[in-house]
This record gives C-alpha cells, sequence and structure tokens, in this order.
C-alpha cells in the first residue's frame, strides 16, 4: 500500500511537471480558462439581478453551485485528465505498456496527462466560492472533501462512459460528448428539475454527486452532508475500478471488438 | 465554380456522420429541457416566448462548427506556405467548407430541434410567423461565426494556441449576444455595450423576433449582420496577409 | 529454465460489425464470428542467459506470442512459465522480473526529459534510491545517453530514443528481456549500436532475451539462437550458426582483379555482379568448393584483393519458408 501511494505521488508529480514543460501554452491555457469562467457567468449574474430569485435559489447559490463544480472539474482535468483518452487508449492498444508494469494500469492511463486549463477552473471556483458568502470557517473541510468528492466522481463517470470501449469498440466522440453531458446537467439550479428528472440526475448521470450534494456541503455543512457525499464518490470510483477489471478481462483474452489479430 | 463544389462535398461528408449530427441533436433537446424548466419556474409569462428564444440563439451557438480547429491545425503544420498568392483561396475554401457543413447541422437543427422545442412548450411563438425571418437570419448570423472563427484560426501565427482564444469569443458570443437571456432585460449600459459588437445581431438580433415581432427588427438585424460581415472580412483579409508575410519573412 | 512453453495456442473470436453506435449494439447482440489462429501450437524452452530470436513475417504470431509470454494476453490453451510463474495469472509479480520494449510503443513521457521518466521507473518498480542510481548511471555510461536524458524527449531521435527506451526498461534489472522489433525503422548504423549494446548487456548480467524481429540482421547480431514461426507455428528452432549450413550451401566471392574482368568457368559458379575490375561470384560449394574458384581466379589474373562471404541472412530465411511451401 505503501509503496502505491509513493507511486501515486510520483506519477502525479511527473504529470504536473509535464503540464508546465510547454510554459506558454500552460500560462495560457489556465488564464483564459479563469477568463472564460468569469465572463460565463456574468449571464447567470444578469438573470439574478432581473429575477432575483427563482424557487428559493439566488446568486449566492449559484455562485456556491458553479464555483464548486467549476473546482472539481479543474481537479479532476489537472490531475487526471488521460481518463478522456481511455477510449483511445484502449482501441489503440496502447493499454499494454501499461500492463507490461507492476502497477495500477488505470492509474496510469488516467494521469497521463494533465490539462493546465483545469487551473483556471480551480482558481475561479475558489473565486466563485468566496463570492458566494458561504465560505464560513466551518465549511472549509466540508467544502473542501465535497469539491474533492465531486472530482472523483466526474473522473470515475468519465471512466466508466470510455469503458464502453472495451465492449462497444470505437465511439470516441460519443464517449466525449456523453462526458460532456455529465457537466451540463450538473450546473444547474436543483430545484428547477422536476422529479422524474430529478431521479435521473442522482442514477444515470451523477449530477447529484458531482454538484447537488457537494453544494450543500458548502450551504449547510453537516456531517450526514459529507458523509452522503464521500460514500457517493466511493461507490462511484469502486464501481470504475470493478467495470475496467473487467474489460481488462475481455482485453486480455484478445477478444475485443474487431480485434486485429 | 470550385466553391460549390467544395460546399457539396462537406455537406455530404456532414450527413455522412450522423453519430455526430445525433449527438448535437441530443445536447440541443438536453438544453432547452433543462431551460424550458428554468423559465415556467421564474413564471408563466416567461415559460413559452423566452424557452422559443433559446431555441433561435442556440440554433447559431450549437450549430456553428469548429473550423478554427481546422485552420490552426494548418498553421502549425505549415501548409499555408504553399497557398500564398492567392490569399482568398485558402481562407475561403475553408468558410466555404465550414458553409457546407453548418448547412447540414443547422437544417437537423431547425427541424428536428426546433419540432423538440414545440413539443417542450406546447405551442407556437407568440406570432409563429417571425420564425420564417428568425431562423434564416441565424443562418446568417451562423456564417458571420465562421467568419470570426477563421480569425480565431489565423491567431495560431502568433499565439501559443488559438483554443483559448476561441473559448472566449464564444463567451462574449454568449454575453453579447444574450444567449439564454435577451438583451432587453439586461442593464441599460451593458445593454449598450453589446450593441457595440456583433455579437448582439448574431443572437439577439434573431431571437428577439420571436418575442415581439416587427418586419422591421428583421431588417435591422439583416443590415447589421451584413455590415459586420463585410467588416470582419476586410479584417481577415488583412489578417491573412499579414501573416504570410510574416511567414515569408521568418521562413515559417 | 527461464522460460517454458508448451502446446501454445491461440484463437481470436473477431467479431465483425459495423461502425457506429447502432452496428456495435446489434454486434454484441447477434455476433457474427471469426476464428482467426494467430499461434498454432508452439513449443520452446529458453535457459537462462540464452539469446533467442523470434524470426517471421508479419502476422507470423510474433508479437501475440510475447503478449502472451508477458501475460498482456491469455492463451487459448497449452502452458506458459516464465521464470516460474504464470503470466496470464500472476501478471504483477512478473512484471517487476520482465523488462519489454515494443518498438513501435512508448513509455517515455513525450515532453520531459527521459531522465524524468526513469525517476518515475524507481517508484513503479519499488527500487530503493541507491540502487536506482547505481543501475541508472551505469546503463546510462554503457548506452551512451548521459547527454540525452536531460532533452525533452520529443527533441530527440528515433536511435537516441530507443536507446532511452531500452534503458528505462532495464532500470528494474530484469532476469529476462522481451524486446518487439526493437529496431525497426532505425538507421543502419542505430541498429548496428542498439544491437551490440543489447548483446553486451545480456552476456554481462547473464540475462535473458527474446527478440521479435522481421530483421534477420537483429538475429544475428544479438542471438545465439533462432526460432523461426510461420502462420503462428514453429518452422525451425536452431542455433544461429547452424543455419547457414543447414539452408544454404552458397557463398559469395568478391574479386577485385588487375584486370578489368575475369572469368571463372567452374560448375555451380556464376557471376552475380561486375563492373571493371570488381567481380562477384556466388558459388555452390556443393558442386565446388571455394578453394578452387580462387586457384582458378588466380591462374586467369592477378588478385587484388579477395572477399569470401556468407549470403545475407535473408536469403537464409527465404530459403527455409520456400522450403516448408509456404510464401513469407
Amino acid at each position: 500500500m505503501r509503496n502505491t501511494l509513493r507511486f501515486l505521488k510520483a506519477l502525479l508529480t511527473t504529470n504536473l511537471k509535464a503540464s508546465i514543460a510547454l510554459r506558454g501554452a500552460f500560462l495560457m491555457q489556465a488564464t483564459f480558462m479563469l477568463l472564460n469562467n468569469l465572463i460565463f457567468f456574468v449571464m447567470w449574474w444578469v438573470f439574478f439581478d432581473r429575477f432575483e430569485e427563482v424557487r428559493g435559489w439566488r446568486v449566492e447559490d449559484m455562485l456556491a453551485m458553479y464555483g464548486m463544480v467549476a473546482a472539481s472539474f479543474g481537479m479532476f482535468v489537472v490531475f487526471g485528465a488521460g481518463a478522456r483518452d481511455l477510449t483511445r487508449v484502449i482501441i489503440e492498444g496502447d493499454l499494454d505498456s501499461f500492463l507490461g508494469q507492476p502497477k495500477s494500469p488505470l492509474l496510469q492511463v488516467v494521469c497521463a496527462r494533465s490539462q493546465a486549463s483545469g487551473w483556471g477552473d480551480i482558481v475561479s471556483g475558489l473565486l466563485m466560492i468566496a463570492w458566494s458568502g458561504y465560505m464560513g470557517v466551518g465549511a472549509v473541510v466540508p467544502a473542501l472533501i465535497g469539491m474533492t468528492c465531486g472530482a472523483v466522481v466526474l473522473l470515475a463517470s468519465t471512466v466508466l462512459i470510455h469503458c464502453s470501449a472495451f465492449w462497444l469498440g470505437n465511439n470516441d466522440d460519443l464517449n466525449r460528448a456523453a462526458s460532456e453531458f455529465l457537466v451540463l446537467f450538473s450546473v444547474y439550479p436543483k430545484t428547477v428539475f422536476s422529479g422524474a428528472l430529478k431521479f435521473a440526475l442522482f442514477t444515470i448521470l451523477p449530477a447529484g454527486f458531482i454538484s447537488f450534494l457537494p453544494v450543500e456541503t458548502l450551504r449547510a455543512p453537516s456531517f450526514m452532508g459529507v458523509a452522503a457525499v464521500v460514500g457517493g464518490a466511493v461507490l462511484y470510483a469502486g464501481l470504475a475500478v470493478g467495470v475496467f477489471r473487467a474489460g481488462l478481462r475481455r482485453y486480455e483474452s484478445g477478444n475485443r471488438f474487431g480485434v486485429r489479430a | 465554380m470550385k466553391y460549390w463544389a467544395i460546399l457539396g462535398i462537406a455537406a455530404r461528408q456532414a450527413l455522412a456522420a450522423r453519430g455526430g449530427l445525433l449527438g448535437r441533436l441530443l445536447f440541443f433537446w438536453a438544453l432547452m429541457t433543462i431551460f424550458s424548466q428554468l423559465w415556467i419556474a421564474v413564471g408563466p409569462e416567461y415559460a413559452v416566448n423566452y424557452t422559443w428564444y433559446l431555441g433561435i440563439t442556440e440554433l447559431v451557438a450549437l450549430g456553428v462548427p469548429q473550423i478554427y480547429i481546422g485552420i490552426e491545425q494548418d498553421v502549425r503544420r505549415g501548409d499555408i506556405a504553399y497557398r500564398i498568392g492567392r490569399p482568398i483561396s485558402y481562407v475561403g475554401s475553408k468558410i466555404v467548407e465550414g458553409a457546407g457543413e453548418f448547412a447540414v447541422r443547422f437544417a437537423v437543427l431547425a427541424t428536428f430541434g426546433m419540432a423538440g422545442t414545440w413539443l417542450l412548450c406546447g405551442q407556437l411563438p407568440a406570432e409563429p410567423w417571425s420564425l420564417a425571418f428568425a431562423i434564416p437570419l441565424a443562418f446568417m448570423a451562423g456564417l458571420l461565426m465562421l467568419i470570426l472563427q477563421a480569425l480565431i484560426g489565423l491567431s495560431a501565427f502568433w499565439l501559443q494556441d488559438a483554443a483559448p482564444v476561441y473559448w472566449i469569443v464564444q463567451k462574449l458570443l454568449f454575453i453579447f449576444g444574450g444567449l439564454m437571456i435577451p438583451l432587453s432585460v439586461y442593464p441599460g449600459w451593458l445593454h449598450d455595450i453589446a450593441d457595440a459588437t456583433p455579437f448582439s445581431a448574431m443572437l439577439y438580433g434573431c431571437g428577439r423576433l420571436v418575442l415581439d415581432f416587427d418586419p422591421a427588427l428583421a431588417v435591422d438585424t439583416a443590415w447589421r449582420l451584413a455590415a459586420w460581415a463585410v467588416l470582419l472580412l476586410g479584417l481577415l483579409i488583412l489578417v491573412y496577409r499579414r501573416s504570410l508575410t510574416a511567414l515569408t519573412v521568418n521562413g515559417g | 529454465m527461464s522460460i517454458e512453453v508448451e502446446n501454445l495456442r491461440k484463437v481470436f473470436q473477431v467479431r465483425e460489425g459495423s461502425r457506429g453506435l447502432g452496428g456495435s449494439l446489434r454486434g454484441l447482440i447477434r455476433p457474427q464470428r471469426r476464428e482467426v489462429v494467430a499461434v498454432d501450437g508452439l513449443s520452446f524452452s529458453i535457459a537462462a542467459g540464452e539469446r533467442v530470436a523470434f524470426v517471421g513475417p508479419n502476422g507470423a504470431g510474433k508479437s501475440t506470442t510475447i503478449k502472451m509470454l508477458t501475460g498482456i494476453l491469455h492463451p487459448t490453451s497449452g502452458s506458459i512459465r516464465v521464470l516460474g510463474l504464470e503470466p496470464s495469472r500472476e501478471r504483477k509479480q512478473l512484471a517487476y522480473k520482465v523488462g519489454t520494449v515494443f518498438g513501435q510503443r512508448t513509455q517515455l513521457w513525450y515532453h520531459l526529459p527521459a531522465r524524468d521518466t526513469f525517476d518515475l521507473l524507481r517508484y513503479v518498480y519499488d527500487l530503493d534510491g541507491d540502487t536506482y542510481a547505481r543501475r541508472r548511471d551505469e546503463l546510462v555510461e554503457m548506452f551512451a545517453i548521459g547527454d540525452l536524458i536531460s532533452k525533452p524527449v520529443r527533441q530527440l531521435s528515433l536511435g537516441e530514443r530507443m536507446r532511452c527506451e531500452i534503458v528505462a526498461s532495464l532500470l528494474p534489472a530484469p532476469s529476462v528481456l522481451f524486446l518487439d522489433e526493437p529496431t525497426i525503422g532505425l538507421d543502419v548504423t542505430a541498429k548496428a549500436t542498439l544491437r551490440d549494446l543489447i548483446h553486451q548487456l545480456s552476456v554481462r548480467d547473464g540475462s535473458t532475451v527474446l527478440l521479435t524481429s522481421h530483421d534477420t540482421g537483429d538475429m544475428e547480431r544479438v542471438c545465439d539462437r533462432v526460432i523461426v514461426i510461420n502462420h503462428g507455428a514453429p518452422l525451425l528452432d536452431e542455433p544461429v550458426a547452424e543455419l547457414r549450413t543447414h539452408y544454404i550451401r552458397r557463398k559469395v566471392v568478391t574479386l577485385m582483379t588487375a584486370d578489368a574482368t575475369v572469368e571463372v568457368d567452374l560448375p555451380g559458379v556464376t557471376t552475380t555482379s561486375h563492373v571493371p575490375h570488381r567481380t562477384v561470384l556466388e558459388v555452390d560449394v556443393e558442386q565446388t568448393p571455394v578453394e578452387a574458384v580462387v586457384q582458378a581466379a588466380m591462374r586467369a589474373t592477378r588478385l587484388r584483393d579477395l572477399t569470401v562471404e556468407d549470403p545475407p541472412m535473408e536469403e537464409i530465411v527465404q530459403a527455409i519458408y520456400a522450403q516448408a511451401g509456404s510464401k513469407p
């Protein structure tokens, strides 16, 4: 276990080093993404400036939710952007070089890339959370946990979507689009959705675990809230690892879809 | 003329990529579903109108293909160096290509996408004929966006990465175009700033027709779009010529 | 025994299907299967320290075999034991002791210097600081990559990158080294350098080398033994040296002569190339010994220089395929 943690630390360090290696691109992506998110939020600022409140949801709540999701998403792509390439890695057989090594291939694929724009997401997210006014002292730790768990669920869901490649072959574009949907449904006021849709958002599309529950750790921190968020993250992570392993068994039998002998 | 040939090929390719078209349509429907719920929650007087408004603006926002990516790649690979001497040709062909793809995507969204919007709203906009004006204008606006994208793609000559520029331009389009909320609802000063940009004509100019139809407004939008098109095309030619001289001086 | 393979068989069930999600789903529910036999009854044993080449044309089953030996692929039937472990079941354990280099894949991080990848590999293989540093410095010196490892990998030539690639796989001091097309795409000098280094290292460390290639030069310069396979089945398993004597009875004699031309009219002797003062003859030694050819040449003219060589290995391998009645 200790060896795995040391390895993970070395892997993440190497990943970040590679990200900074192209300095110009790194700075540009990070700063522009920060600007991007702030400009986008003006839309909601205008909305709440005009309408003040919709079903109990105010601009502070929107800031809190948007900030949390942005920070979670940023963490996801800074540390684990490799997950988004999983379909390609599986189809092109790039998993082979990872399988030849005595450490988890999933970790290695996921942490093989870092997207610099994620830092812009993180900073803009933190700024928005600060602006929301919800960041009381008692909320710092629960919010950080909530943020991290949101990132884990995003990562796990992306892995799950891309694992379809083990059975259904090359649907890279579709898988990437589906991953975008994940985030899309996570950034809208929860009170707006009616029953059936809300149910779907907690199960099929884990928006509930990406934004709704994590936001509560910030707005109204509680032990149960944190437990729920952590529980969700563990559940999704476990599912992702399990499905990946199953896919790997299939990959190793060599009978993946349309394999070239 | 060869531009027609390019248009045809691009359109045919877009038709063949059915997965991509379906994906875009689903995305459109997803956005419409979310926002129709939002507007219903805000109030019954907004539910129908503002949802239709969004339907029009999203035709532009979602329909336009990201041609800047292809142009950026060509710039980085140095392929453009071979097309010196006929400056309109390369960029022109890229835009025409994009127009072909856009035409197909737009057709899918304007039919199936709009049908979905109709289902969600339960009725047509207050003045149904407004659609007959709004939709073609949205197509025009999309063409303008293609010109903008060409400019963004060419920025790769000077910048490390064109994608971040695209993100910002797209967000400015959303904000100053009034993607979700009509500019008329914006604070006055912000509306004024928006009108100084092409974005206001591109989104709000088209969408406002379904809110309160007036043929004069349609004409106003049309001429604004045309004026911006001329301006931006001029800028594009200038930038393209400048980038080519930079290429020949520095040797790529 | 380092590696023991018995009756190894790999059959792929290829599911044909149409593209797109609809096609994929249809393929999942009602699959159309086709069987491809990639490896058919392969058996061999390799002792520790042996260097064996796995030679065969494209599609012969070489890469598939290597993948099964490393546990990346599960065999359909037959048994494999590498260093006493069963690859498909004990893959991670085996990975600590086995190094693999795939010619067309890289484990080096592209934008970083190779040194950074090496530092990461230390933690992949759980090496302690001193062991790692010592081993790394040793290998860097041996492969002469000292000034290369601080440059980003993307700035290296293919030959330089392959040397770093191999050093990376040698860091954990593996007992067995699998090389899959290691010299593919390299120029002549780079190939020669790489082959010599691998050979030297194996001799020094006593590590077993299994190399697949369709370049017979790899076979000659690195290995002592060759297994030839085609269509997934073994054709031949012999020491490299014996390959020549068993399969070819021709020698190539190059004559540099004082006269512009020379003619040697003996049975089994053909002139394969001729430019003024330089004649290349091919001699079938079953019909005429080389000695007789040289004497005849000396009687006809004055010899400035003389070379007697074996024909290129390519020919030998072609002959093997031809004998087996199959075309590569």
